[in-house]
């Protein structure tokens, strides 16, 4: 080759490096945005998982307690059903009492008042307590698949199952897949 | 130098760019995976102990729980109450006071329940004296009531990430 067709390929070569940097510059921009978009997106997706199974966790022992209370107020009171019913609405209905108590289990287990505490804000407590009432049979909720019945004849309470609060396994019912694989988009 | 070197050294410089173009994005998702399984990984791992360690928390708040309910109908005497103790809990043992009346069982610095009873008997075989009439059992410490006088077992902190 001589020297024109050289220069010819130089200057080529000096255009399309040029080009190529620029669409590099172009690109970087928009691969940053992108990841950065892309990893927000989804770490924001699976942090949301992740408090909602600790809210759902938070309300579980909320009932659990609640539960609990309930059942050793029945053995221990007059074993009437009104004192049952108004037993029921009272625990339900003292929210500092049920606070108190969900909190002093977590505060047992080693979770920082900042993680309960934001848990508690976002979540609330549970919103259900007595499952059914027909009959003298009244069941309530005792956590996530638990649930204690307490029967009563004539206004008197017969019997009370709390088995499953006995057995219950509140980490069994409370699992958190792990992360999904990444997606650049 | 002369034009031909010059083209060569561009041409070189060429394919070394494009190479690079090629490989920009390849950086980008090796860095957004990176950080994004880090930080999921920590959030797993995170969430995953609140949950293990309030379910052992609840494991033991349960037995005494249970132990409770079960001594306030049926248990009398101090003596009852150990082999109700015993049960749930074959390794730990509760303490008598005379003076009080009580008997305090701890399963953990957090949760425990004390038995009140209204006398003090002798064991005439053995001689030794124990407490009947069982009265109440306190559960103020499951209820939360209670500030406990030790410091909370102190596992790794987990931050519940926003």
């Amino acid at each position: 080759m001589d020297n024109k067709k050289f220069k010819i390929l130089a200057i080529a070569d000096a255009v399309i490096i040029v080009g190529l940097i620029v669409v590099m510059m172009i690109l970087k921009g928009n691969y940053n945005d992108q990841a950065v978009a892309s990893v927000k997106e989804q770490v924001g997706t699976y942090q949301e998982t992740a408090n909602t199974m600790l809210q759902e966790q938070w309300k579980s022992v909320d009932q659990y307690g609640m539960a609990w209370k309930l059942v050793y107020v029945t053995l221990t009171g007059d074993k009437t059903e009104k004192s049952f019913d108004a037993a029921v609405k009272a625990i339900e209905a003292d929210r500092d009492a049920r606070f108190k108590q969900l909190a002093y289990m977590y505060t047992a287990a080693g979770i920082p008042d900042k993680v309960q505490n934001d848990i508690f804000e976002k979540g609330g407590l549970a919103d259900k307590f007595l499952l059914k009432d027909e009959g003298g049979v009244k069941e309530v909720a005792c956590g996530k698949g638990c649930v204690v019945s307490f029967t009563f004849a004539k206004g008197k309470f017969k019997s009370s199952d709390y088995k499953a609060l006995v057995e219950y396994n509140l980490a069994n019912n409370f699992k958190l897949e792990a992360p999904a694989e990444f997606h650049f988009e | 130098m002369n034009i031909k070197n010059i083209a060569i050294a561009l041409s070189v410089l060429l394919v070394a760019v494009a190479a690079l173009l090629l490989m920009q994005k390849g950086n980008y998702v090796d860095q957004a995976t990176e950080h994004y399984n880090k930080t999921t990984t920590n959030i797993f791992k995170g969430s995953s102990k609140i949950v293990e360690y309030v379910g052992s928390s609840i494991d033991v708040n349960k037995m005494v729980w249970a132990l409770a309910c079960e001594g306030i109908q049926t248990a009398k005497s101090s003596q009852d109450m150990a082999k109700l103790e015993a049960k749930f809990f074959p390794s730990t043992k509760g303490s008598n006071s005379k003076a009080k009346m009580t008997r305090h069982f701890e399963a953990s610095t957090f949760y425990f329940i004390d038995s009140k009873f209204a006398k003090v008997d002798t064991d005439k075989k053995t001689d030794v004296w124990y407490l009947n009439n069982l009265s109440s059992i306190d559960v103020s410490a499951l209820l939360g009531l209670v500030t406990p006088t030790m410091a909370a077992p102190s596992e790794d902190e987990e931050e519940y990430e926003e």
